[in-house]
């Protein structure tokens, strides 16, 4: 059970037990059949380390690319052009640039050479693909894929153009494409494991939450893209030297779209999937092309094609499997050895951390203005280490847009954030994170397909890496102290309502911040549950030692929590004080619920 | 000067299409964030109609509104037989199943037709030439510029001052407010579908004029180019598909007038595709930056 713990022996185990249902199937297919049989084996094996490249990149991140099959290109051409024989370079190829022509090298130097090349050219892509995300950098992908087309095609001294380059060197066997299948098992699953995979998961899963636990979208996603490019590049690279011959027609936008067919219709997001979906699309296809052939059908394995995809993304747009893992079910296994009883007795030794804020949270002069409205006016608020202030007013008053501002997701025409003697103003939302600032989301913002464990484990992992000063936050005692235990293995979404926002308060407590941003902590529960949020608020800021400013528009819940409290009306600071000071202000009752209400409520003893 | 102007016609003429396409992938990327890859599909659907016809030796006032009716109802099909049913999905999700329909398409024509491209007669006054103050121009550079600008007209109108024109614009911006406005989401997306189709329509009609043949994977290159320019204008907004389309179609044109002889002339494609990468890394929403309604 050692093993299962460690994330190389959990990734070791699931890419060997991939490898071995692999080699069964194949010597069962091939031990029937003549050497046609060993080409359909060869194309799955490579298929497959394309497609776990795709997943390592388009699983983990979310997004959609086209170009991977362009930099299978540039490794083939690249290990292509080194490893034909130099007599036959200066007869087919006499005008090649770059003293190529006198290159020679064998099968392994040709390949790295391959994969070299395509990273080089993938590292500059990534770097633009990782900063523009979503649509644009799926457009990104796509210009790079006509891009190398089009340089194939018409850079004839280079690539002999549509024609293609052939006379390269065979491998005389697939042992090397073997090993290359089994490493990109491991690396792939590994990846899931390691910090940028775990990172890069989570800024697919929701874009704006992750820098909200100090992830910074870039260095995930490039690290993604560049061992997706080294795997996707030791495919082409391997198959130029199996085949012996490349040309353009095996890169084109038809054949990507297969490729991404077979990984999304097991599931993307785990390599399980991305196994499944290469079988099932692999071998489909080599069914429907011998019908086809037999009825003198064109097309048959196209139509094949177009009509799993259609059905899976109408009945199951998850994929086949849809989050099934076989190493996260390894990790679940593992994890079940560890006694119930430690967490809650972890829980048990006192818990609480003295407040540890490097000096107060404020916020001053702040401005913003949509169009022509007026969000904020030189609106103002302070929160001492320890403290819990509320945030209160009505509908539109701007308190939300004031959590936005100080968190860095909307930018200020005036006014500055500082949190000690640090300067927040001008820092990106990932930057004010991990400074020390944590914050929950009005409309709930959690990482939906990961597990209820993960979304709290990511934001301690955070805080390991980019808070080193913090105290070390137990998952499994803020999980225990949620009431979170029983569904900690529970992807996220499945959570009933009243879960959810505890588990995003979980998930920013576990960031160990300084200061705690709750927005809208009770909205949408019962009297009794929101009674019962003022002790599990006060009790998770106690253990990680944070501060509270807290939105809500229960105000019983306010008057029971906060120190102090700061009233917002139409962007400006109405009123602050004790919770009874504010009760007790004529402005703030007025705001509220206008003039005539406002006076009989002065003289109630009603709470507002 | 002469090859200038005359670039510049061939550019606007062929941006035309573009600018045709690109709203509609727009218009529909508006209402449910499908980004259409069976889109172009529709050209191909109006081609073979176009090759029946012709084949039954009717003329092109027969042909060409055909060609429209078909692409309107092969659009609303595609809505009323997929989309639909995604309608809430990841965008990665529609994006994949337009693209399910795509090959679906691909396939069906060449099993049921036949994989190779079937010719049939163009207008016969395509290719004619007129000369317009000793410049030449050919006739279909102009009709295509001219059948544009009217039908851009008419959908600026549209949308500006009919019902459903605004319905549709309240849709792109919050689809959640609009409906709660009593916009209906079936009725205004079925409608965007069946525009979507007519802007189709007419762009088959003008493109199979000029080239007048339907092979199976006729929409693909189209389809590139349209969803590019939908997306340099910024995806969602009506104004920047327009100078979307006719951006790209200029630059194509231009570019391959004047870069050099040699591996650069052949690669114009690829310094166009350079080009708007470029320009995502700097504008990743594109040129004309669309309001979302995403609340944090």
């Amino acid at each position: 059970m050692k093993v299962l713990s460690s994330p190389v022996g959990r990734s070791a185990i699931a890419a060997a037990a991939f490898f071995v249902v692999l080699v069964v199937g194949a010597l069962a297919y091939t031990s029937t059949g003549g050497s046609a049989r060993d080409l359909l084996v060869q194309e799955l094996l490579v298929n497959l380390v394309i497609v776990l490249g795709l997943q390592v990149f388009i699983g983990t991140t979310g997004i959609l690319s086209f170009g991977h099959l362009a930099f299978a290109q540039i490794a083939a051409y690249g290990a292509a052009l080194v490893a034909i024989p130099a007599a036959s370079k200066a007869t087919s190829l006499p005008d090649l640039p770059l003293g190529l022509g006198d290159v020679e090298l064998g099968p392994f130097g040709a390949t790295l050479v391959g994969i070299a090349v395509a990273l080089l050219c993938g590292a500059f892509v990534g770097v633009a693909v990782a900063r523009a995300g979503g649509l644009a950098a799926t457009m990104i992908t796509l210009a790079v894929l006509f891009v190398v087309d089009q340089a194939v095609k018409n850079w004839t001294e280079l690539t002999r153009g549509a024609g293609g380059l052939s006379g390269v060197p065979r491998m005389t066997t697939d042992t090397w494409l073997w090993v290359t299948a089994l490493g990109a098992l491991l690396v792939a699953n590994l990846f899931a494991e390691t910090r940028l995979g775990r990172f890069a998961a989570a800024t697919r899963d929701d874009e704006i939450a992750a820098p909200a636990i100090g992830i910074d979208h870039f260095w995930p996603r490039w690290a993604a893209w560049i061992v997706s490019i080294a795997l996707v590049g030791a495919a082409g690279a391997l198959r130029v030297q199996l085949v012996g011959s490349t040309n353009p027609e095996q890169y084109t936008l038809d054949i990507g779209v297969l490729l991404l067919a077979m990984l999304v219709i097991g599931g993307m997001r785990t390599v399980t999937g991305a196994f499944v979906g290469t079988l099932v699309i692999t071998v489909g296809n080599e069914i429907f092309r011998q019908l086809g052939d037999d009825h003198g059908i064109v097309r048959l394995p196209e139509l094949f094609l177009g009509a799993v995809l259609l059905a899976v993304m109408l009945i199951r747009p998850g994929g086949l499997l849809g989050d099934t893992d076989v190493r996260a079910w390894l990790s679940r296994l593992s994890r079940r050895r560890i006694p119930a009883a430690a967490a809650s007795e972890r829980a048990g030794d006192d818990g609480a951390t003295p407040p540890r804020a490097p000096g107060d949270l404020a916020a001053t002069g702040i401005s913003v203005r949509f169009g022509g409205f007026r969000a904020l006016e030189d609106a103002a608020v302070r929160v001492r280490p320890g403290e819990i202030v509320g945030l209160i007013g009505p509908n539109g008053a701007g308190k939300t847009t004031m959590f936005n501002v100080v968190t860095g997701i909307v930018p200020e025409q005036a006014g500055e954030v500082t949190l000690g003697e640090h300067d927040l103003t001008d820092d990106p939302p990932h930057r004010i994170a991990r400074a020390g600032l944590a914050r929950t989301f009005q409309n709930l913002r959690l990482f939906p397909t990961l597990p209820v464990r993960e979304n709290v484990a990511l934001a301690a992992l955070s805080a390991r890496r980019y808070r080193p000063q913090a105290p070390a936050v137990d998952v499994d005692v803020l999980l225990e102290s949620s009431g979170l235990t029983g569904v900690a293995e529970r992807p996220a979404a499945t959570l009933d309502y009243g879960n959810q926002r505890r588990l995003e308060l979980a998930r920013a407590a576990a960031l160990a911040p300084a200061y705690l941003l709750l927005d809208e902590p009770t909205s949408g529960m019962s009297d009794q549950e929101s009674r019962a949020m003022v002790d599990h608020v006060r009790a998770t800021a106690r253990l990680v030692g944070a501060g509270v400013l807290v939105i809500d528009h229960d105000l019983a819940f306010i008057t029971r929590i906060c120190d102090h409290v700061v009233v917002l009306a139409e962007g400006r600071v109405l009123a602050e004080g004790t919770p009874a000071e504010v009760r007790a202000d004529p402005a703030v009752a007025e705001a509220y619920l206008g003039r005539r209400e406002s006076r009989a409520f002065l003289q109630s003893d009603r709470p507002l | 000067m002469t090859t200038f102007i005359q670039s510049v016609v061939d550019g606007l003429g062929r941006g035309s299409t573009y600018a045709l396409l690109a709203l509609g992938i727009s218009l529909i990327f508006g209402v449910m964030h499908l980004v259409n890859f069976a889109y172009a599909e529709l050209i191909t659907v109006g081609a073979y109609l176009a090759y029946y016809l012709s084949t039954e030796g009717l003329g092109w006032w027969v042909i060409a509104p055909a060609i429209v009716v078909a692409a309107v109802v092969a659009s609303v099909g595609t809505e009323l037989v997929a989309f639909r049913w995604v309608r809430n999905a990841s965008p990665f999700t529609l994006l994949l199943t337009s693209f399910a329909l795509e090959r679906l398409s691909h396939a069906l024509w060449a099993i049921l037709v036949s994989p190779n491209k079937r010719s049939f007669a163009g207008p016969s006054w395509a290719f004619n030439t007129v000369e317009v103050g000793g410049i030449r121009f050919e006739v279909m550079d102009l009709v295509t510029i001219g059948v544009t600008a009217v039908v851009l007209t008419l959908t600026a109108f549209v949308f500006r001052r009919t019902l459903f024109g605004i319905s549709v614009r309240a849709a792109s911006e919050d689809f959640d407010a609009a409906r709660l406005m009593g916009v209906r989401a079936n009725r205004v997306i079925v409608r965007a579908f069946a525009y979507a189709g007519l802007l189709a329509g007419v762009a088959a009609v003008l493109i199979l004029m000029r080239s007048p043949s339907a092979e199976p994977t006729l929409g693909a290159d189209w389809l590139i180019k349209a969803v590019v320019a939908a997306v340099i204008g910024g995806l969602g907004s009506f104004t920047g598909a327009v100078v979307g389309g006719l951006t790209l179609g200029l630059a194509e044109v231009m570019l391959r007038g004047y870069l050099p002889e040699g591996v650069w002339e052949r690669m114009t494609d690829a310094v166009v595709f350079v080009l708007i990468a470029l320009l995502f890394i700097v504008r990743p929403q594109g040129l004309f930056t669309v309001r979302t309604a995403e609340r944090v």
